[in-house]
């Protein structure tokens, strides 16, 4: 198992390494010039400009660039006059006048918020759903379940999410506005403010895993050895829950690994619907205001993070399934 | 000076939606009133300069106000900069009235919705000498920054001192660039370098502060109202940092600041409202939320629920899809702003290309204003423009001399014929509009109806983010494209130079039709040199409208107007038609 996870590790630096370098170049070699992009449009003179070049290393050959960058994620560097960008150091965004670690690391947490308590959601309410649906085959309830699922799969979180907000908050006045509090701030906050895009957000994914799990439990049930655990006995119920269910969620977890790399790099129409101020909103800043290296920065996380849910996903995959680990 | 400001001024307003102020020049000690003809709601307000009894503290008292509670406030965007030498749009100017200060303020009544030029720091607008080119203000007593330190007159120097440093780019520079020229940051470095001598800015005692110009600007004390004409306490300044927590001289101090999440202020125990003509102090506590949506922002301020009741926006217009509801909604009307802004929407025609002055009258008679006007929102958020002066500057009048308002719809016949006589039926008109999905739309209906009236028009999308780049070119391939403009401070000297002088058309200037004639730049200058604004004012209305008639460089389209709720538990929410946003500093909680 330890083997398995350093070789999944290993890729996933490489991947990162590779992914830096890439965009790296992307962004600073083949774009215009990234001074003029950093430099205030109503006030740039050569003499700012230069300034500019003069702190970021811009005056450096490109792989020089590279080095510093790629140094300064894990020890940091030196921005001439902006001081000091201390490790991970992801360089300085002249719109918002700030490192981009700063921004990034003020943002993050809403994003991982998010994504892990929609995920959370989607997967109990998608995995029950479609266990029901498998345990009641035929009937209404079945039926009534396909049905919510098919709803979900075919809306838009920018459609649900305001319709959500006039009848919950403005009309019902159920719920507060949405909002993202600290955790270790205030933990009954986080979850009142989280609810509504939590729910909101795992419509469009737990229909996927209604259909999906109903499909590969009625599978499950039909094969062989389920037979054989029954004619030896065993209870109906030990029966779903030992072996049906855990044959059903290997394929399940596959899917939640990529979903929940989607749902971190992706809630940038969920943080946009409920305002909550996520990457997803520094990624689109970023890109409004060409801030090319917070959008550098943006996407290196973001890309890690992924990276690590599907360590993780595969780790768990892994212990569900033996096989995986000779892979 | 004006070129370099102004260039900003209708980008932002393209890409933002804020109101951003624009440049001026000239102007004088005193300003005539607006007229309020033709105007709706959104009434054009009386404007005067005050005097020194105007600018002595305390404010008056809002009648039915009461102290205590938070008062809340809902914004679309983050705040850019509160470092009040960074902060030049109307929304930094609003929230930067709660916590800085400036040598001239406006001072809004929230009852008769007068507006004021007095003295803030200073004891009165300033007095002048050698015709405009020296400028005198006497700081007030009491004045004091959060932490108990008194403010001096070397302060106010300081402050003007650190717009020279490179970092400082976002600020209003007419002060610096009166002072040491266009280059000013060539001449002087800022603070770290020494002190600007006293021939620059002079403080001859702790309460004193003379201004050199270099040129007469007999609009030095409206400048003066510029957010970076303040006082910096110069051991607090941590030079770029400061933006996140800048020392308060007004009534409310940071608190907290978490960029483009919230901002919090709290009462500032050192602000003694006997120096303050213009602010009170009635509410503990502000809590602003940012980046919240626009539809959502609406909404709450709609329903205001919980905290929203006592909530309100500074600057943003309420959400397109909502207007509507706020409208037909009579219980809302109370606490519904609908007034103008500083900015005219115009459709510029290139005189470069379009050479034919009968193809620009044609133009005009087949321009659908009507149709336009719902396209951008309707009457909510905008008022078919007459001519190029918005009824908040002194002098306007409800002119129309290209008959645009009487004949909203447009007279396809009348341009044809136009076109027919002038033997340029069929005439290729090429229409730039920035590829978003309402100017699309705008750019569609025009060229339909330009169409219809005899041209043979198309359309050609520019990208949104750098619009006013492509048409800032003096050989830019459009012979029509939107712009928008607005004055810093409500003189037309603050308009008709700055987009209508032929002598300043150049790559990136922001006479963006190219119109160059030279009787009208003569006129120009002789208005300039005219001491009694009053006079000046009226004559800049009837040069607008000359230079309309005559050449017709222009469209008028829109005058752009504010139009948003606040919550009904809030009070004393007064409007600040000078700046196109709402003027927090006598807000109080109803309930």
């Amino acid at each position: 198992m330890l083997r398995f996870l350093i070789r999944r590790a290993l890729g996933a630096i490489v991947i990162i390494l590779l992914l830096i370098c890439l965009t790296y170049f992307a962004f600073f070699s083949l774009a215009v010039d990234p001074a003029q992009l950093a430099c205030p449009p109503k006030s740039c003179t050569p003499e700012l400009l230069a300034q500019i070049r003069s702190n970021m290393h811009l005056n450096l050959p490109i792989y020089q660039q590279f080095w510093n960058y790629l140094s300064g994620l894990f020890v940091g560097q030196d921005l001439g006059q902006l001081g000091h960008c201390a490790a991970p150091c992801f360089g300085y965004s002249y719109n918002s006048q700030r490192f981009v670690w700063d921004e990034i690391s003020a943002n993050y947490p809403a994003t991982f918020v998010l994504a892990i308590g929609g995920a959370v959601v989607f997967l109990a309410i998608g995995v029950g759903l479609g266990m029901l649906s498998a345990w009641k085959q035929g009937t209404m309830l079945d039926r009534v379940a396909s049905s919510i699922s098919l709803i979900g799969q075919s809306t838009q979180i920018y459609f649900v999410g305001p319709l959500a907000m006039a009848l919950f908050v403005y009309n019902l006045q159920w719920l507060g506005i949405p909002k993202y509090v600290p955790f270790t701030q205030d933990p009954v906050g986080c979850f009142t403010g989280m609810l509504l895009p939590w729910l909101v957000m795992s419509i469009i994914f737990w229909a996927n895993y209604t259909r999906q799990v109903r499909s590969l439990m009625l599978e499950q049930l039909s094969e062989d050895h389920i037979r054989a655990a029954r004619a030896k006995g065993m209870s109906n119920r030990y029966v779903w829950w030992r072996y049906a269910l855990r044959g059903a969620m290997a394929p399940i977890i596959t899917i939640f690994g990529i979903d929940l790399g989607s749902v971190f790099s992706g809630a940038i129409i969920t943080e946009y619907t409920f305002s909550i101020q996520g990457l997803g909103f520094l990624a689109v800043k970023s890109v409004n205001n060409a801030d090319l290296y917070l959008e550098l920065g943006v996407l290196i996380f973001s890309s890690v993070a992924i990276l690590l849910f599907n360590i993780v996903v595969d780790a768990a995959y892994a212990l569900l399934d033996p096989r995986v680990r000779l892979a | 000076m004006r070129l370099r400001k102004a260039a900003l001024v209708p980008a932002l307003v393209a890409v933002s939606a804020l109101t951003l102020t624009a440049c001026g020049g000239g102007g004088g000690k005193t300003a005539g009133s607006g007229s309020n003809k033709g105007a709706t709601a959104g009434a054009a307000q009386s404007f005067s300069v005050g005097n020194k009894a105007d600018s002595t503290g305390p404010a008056k008292d809002v009648p039915g106000a009461k102290k205590g509670g938070t008062a809340f406030d809902i914004e679309t965007t983050g705040f850019d900069y509160l470092d009040p030498s960074q902060q030049y749009v109307n929304q930094l100017q609003a929230v930067g009235m709660l916590y800085s200060r400036q040598l001239t303020n406006y001072k809004t009544d929230p009852v008769t919705g007068k507006v004021t030029l007095v003295g803030d720091l200073a004891t009165d607008t300033g007095t002048l000498a050698d015709g405009g080119k020296t400028w005198t203000w006497t700081l007030k007593d009491g004045l004091k920054f959060e932490d108990g330190t008194p403010i001096t007159s070397k302060d106010v120097k300081y402050a003007i001192e650190r717009l020279y440093q490179d970092y400082q780019t976002n600020g209003a520079t007419y002060f610096p660039t009166w002072l040491s020229g266009a280059g000013y940051r060539d001449v002087y470095k800022g603070p770290q370098t020494g002190e600007l001598p006293d021939s620059v800015i002079g403080t001859p005692d702790a309460k004193t502060i003379v201004f050199h110009f270099q040129q007469a600007h007999t609009d030095a004390n409206f400048a003066a109202a510029e957010p970076d004409i303040t006082a910096i306490e110069r051991s607090k300044d941590t030079g770029p940092q400061y933006n996140s927590h800048p020392v308060s001289i007004g009534p409310y101090k940071i608190a907290d600041y978490q960029p483009d999440k919230s901002l919090t202020l709290v009462k500032n125990d050192q602000w003694d409202p006997n120096t303050d003509p213009l602010r009170h102090q009635y509410v503990d506590k502000w809590q602003f939320q940012l980046n919240v949506s626009s539809q959502q922002m609406t909404q709450r301020l709609m329903n205001g629920s919980g905290d929203d009741k006592n909530a309100m926006n500074l600057a943003n217009n309420a959400d397109p899809s909502l207007i509507k509801q706020i409208q037909d909604d009579t219980s809302m009307a109370p606490r519904t702003i609908s007034q103008y802004t500083p900015f005219v929407d115009t459709f510029d025609i290139n005189d470069t290309r379009v050479k034919d002055v009968n193809v620009r009258k044609a133009l005009v008679a087949a321009f659908p204003a009507a149709q336009i006007q719902r396209l951008l929102g309707g009457s909510a958020t905008g008022d078919i423009a007459g001519n190029l002066i918005s009824p908040t500057i002194a002098g306007w009048q409800d002119s129309d001399p290209l008959g645009i308002k009487a004949n909203k719809a447009g007279d396809p016949a009348k341009a044809k014929k136009i076109l027919t006589d002038a033997n340029q039926l069929n005439y290729h008109i090429e229409v730039g509009y920035a590829n978003t999905p309402k100017w699309e739309g705008v750019a569609n209906a025009l060229v339909d109806a330009l169409n219809q009236a005899g041209f043979k028009a198309e359309k050609k999308e520019i990208d949104a983010t750098s619009y006013y780049s492509v048409i800032g070119k003096k050989d830019n391939q459009f012979d029509m494209y939107r712009t928008g403009w607005g004055a810093d401070w409500p003189q037309g000297d603050t308009v008709i130079p700055p987009t209508l002088d032929g002598r300043l058309i150049a790559d990136g200037a922001t006479n963006y039709s190219h119109y160059n004639n030279d009787a009208m730049n003569k006129e120009m200058d002789t208005i300039s040199a005219i001491t009694d604004q009053t006079q000046a004012a009226s004559q800049w209305m009837s040069l607008a409208d000359k230079i309309l008639t005559t050449d017709v460089p222009k469209i008028p389209l829109e005058y752009d107007k504010f139009f948003n709720v606040y919550g009904a538990g809030l009070g004393g929410v007064a409007y600040n038609p000078v700046l196109g946003c709402i003027d927090p500093s006598s807000v109080y909680l109803k309930g």
